[in-house]
């Protein structure tokens, strides 16, 4: 028994000391890590009072002289703010040196320098750089090309507008989202250049330029826009853009020619899109032709064509009235769309 | 002395408004989340609250919501007013839906914030 109980003792006080080591090993990392929060919220309150005193009283020379901690808070604060408080931080950055330091970094070797620097170059909207944040359109990262992109749409000066529709066809292009999103930020200043695009620029660029005049509602654009869906040399991208584009602007003036595409085209994704823009549009004339789509062999556009004659409401009920009175194909489909517009759960004219 | 509770999990945006506010001669406390935002207005009983949309554990909806529902009538009454990057209009109908009295929508101006926690606090019935 008391052969057994000396090595049961010793297992006992090593498991203590372990448990008091592991005890004090939690406890020591609980008080770094409560003291290095302490010490950042007290540098953080100092910092921000500089930064009280710029928002109020525009830059001066203490907010220049602070150590390079402010940078960080400036940079976290910038995109949070607008109006005078962004141009006084703005101000800020560039007396403290930041956007100088970040314009060189635009030729760093390390990707991530690169993309950071285009960030901060077009937080900080400085049109300075346009031309290099333009070249960096073509960087060898797919990363770098993108916060350019996003930089150039911040910079927000319309002139960006070509080297980003440009950088949709390069040898290493940008993803269409992201050009589309930095052209948005560009404002509508860029109008017309876009409407350019829709005659002369690559395809990529046009399906673009398509989609953000649609997004601007855009009138200008409906007789370009019009001639891309009807051009049937056009890729099929190209036209289901202009058709959403079309729908989006809701111009009474498209009807007839997306009418004519969505009985004549035989390409069902754009024949779709032509049907849910005659519903968007809300033009009765068009409801004769997305009748006739009900019978489409092509499921989408039938549906489609559906949907859009209870979109234009009692006009399209009666249409669809009358059509399941003459009976035969059509006038099942017809009554079979009246039939389901009676089934709650969807509205006839809302 | 009228007491506002900022609850806002970005730290640096927190203790900028709790600034420009201190500045006006408030009093201010912030919190980072809902869930303690919440648990520090039923403590403190601000007279207003400056409250974030999306926060981790409980989000600034919902803690708005729990605040209307207050079984103190004087708590539930309290004007909250939303700083969020949320600015679209289903976002505004679900926040004043919820209970906001007011929005700041970010990217913001101090300025704007400040003259509408200062418009709200009068607005308050003595």
């Amino acid at each position: 028994m008391s052969s057994l109980a000396a090595p049961a003792a010793v297992a006992t006080a090593v498991l203590g000391v372990l448990v008091v080591v592991l005890l004090v090993a939690v406890a020591a990392v609980h008080t770094t890590r409560a003291r290095r929060l302490a010490a950042a919220q007290g540098s953080r309150a100092g910092l921000m009072a500089l930064v009280h005193d710029l928002l109020d009283d525009g830059d001066d020379e203490a907010v220049v002289a602070a150590p390079r901690d402010l940078d960080e808070v400036l940079l976290h604060l910038l995109p949070q703010l607008r109006g005078a408080d962004r141009e006084a931080i703005q101000t800020a950055l560039t007396r403290r040196g930041v956007v100088a330091r970040a314009a060189a970094d635009l030729d760093a070797r390390a990707a991530w320098r690169r993309g950071r620097a285009a960030t901060l170059l077009g937080s900080t909207a400085g049109r300075d750089h346009l031309a290099r944040l333009t070249a960096l359109l073509a960087d060898r990262s797919l990363e770098v090309r993108c916060a350019a992109a996003r930089a150039l749409g911040r910079v927000g000066d319309p002139a960006a507008v070509h080297g980003l529709l440009a950088s949709l066809t390069t040898a290493r292009p940008l993803p269409a989202g992201v050009v589309g999103m930095a052209v948005l930020d560009l404002g509508t200043a860029v109008l017309p250049a876009l409407r350019a695009t829709l005659v002369t620029g690559s395809p990529a660029a046009r399906a673009l330029s398509a989609d953000v005049v649609g997004v601007h509602g855009d009138l200008a654009a409906t007789s370009a826009l019009v001639d891309l869906l009807t051009d049937a040399r056009q890729p099929e991208d190209v036209r289901r853009a202009a058709a959403t584009a079309l729908a989006r602007i809701g111009d009474p003036a498209a009807t007839d020619p997306l009418a004519r595409v969505l009985l004549d085209a035989a390409l069902p994704p754009l024949q779709r899109a032509a049907a849910e823009a005659l519903g968007r549009i809300g033009d009765p004339a068009g409801a004769p032709a997305l009748l006739a789509g009900l019978t489409c062999p092509a499921r989408e556009v039938a549906a489609a064509c559906d949907d859009a004659l209870v979109a234009l409401g009692p006009e399209g009920a009666a249409v669809l009235a009358d059509a399941a009175g003459r009976g035969g194909p059509l006038g099942t489909a017809a009554a079979a769309t009246l039939d389901a517009t009676s089934q709650p759960g969807r509205l006839v004219g809302v | 002395m009228p007491h506002v509770l900022v609850v806002d999990d970005d730290p640096v945006v927190a203790d900028l408004v709790a600034f420009r506010l201190q500045r006006l001669g408030l009093q201010v406390t912030v919190e980072t989340d809902g869930e303690t935002g919440l648990a520090a207005a039923r403590r403190l009983r601000p007279d207003l609250v400056v409250l974030d949309w999306l926060m981790p554990r409980m989000d600034g909806l919902e803690a708005c919501r729990a605040l209307r529902a207050d079984p103190d009538p004087t708590l539930a009454r309290t004007p909250v007013l939303m700083l969020t990057a949320k600015s679209q209009e289903p976002d505004l109908e679900r926040g004043f839906a919820a209970g906001a009295t007011d929005f700041v929508t970010k990217p913001f101006s101090t300025r704007e914030l400040v003259s509408r926690v200062t418009a709200a606090l009068h607005a308050v019935p003595a």
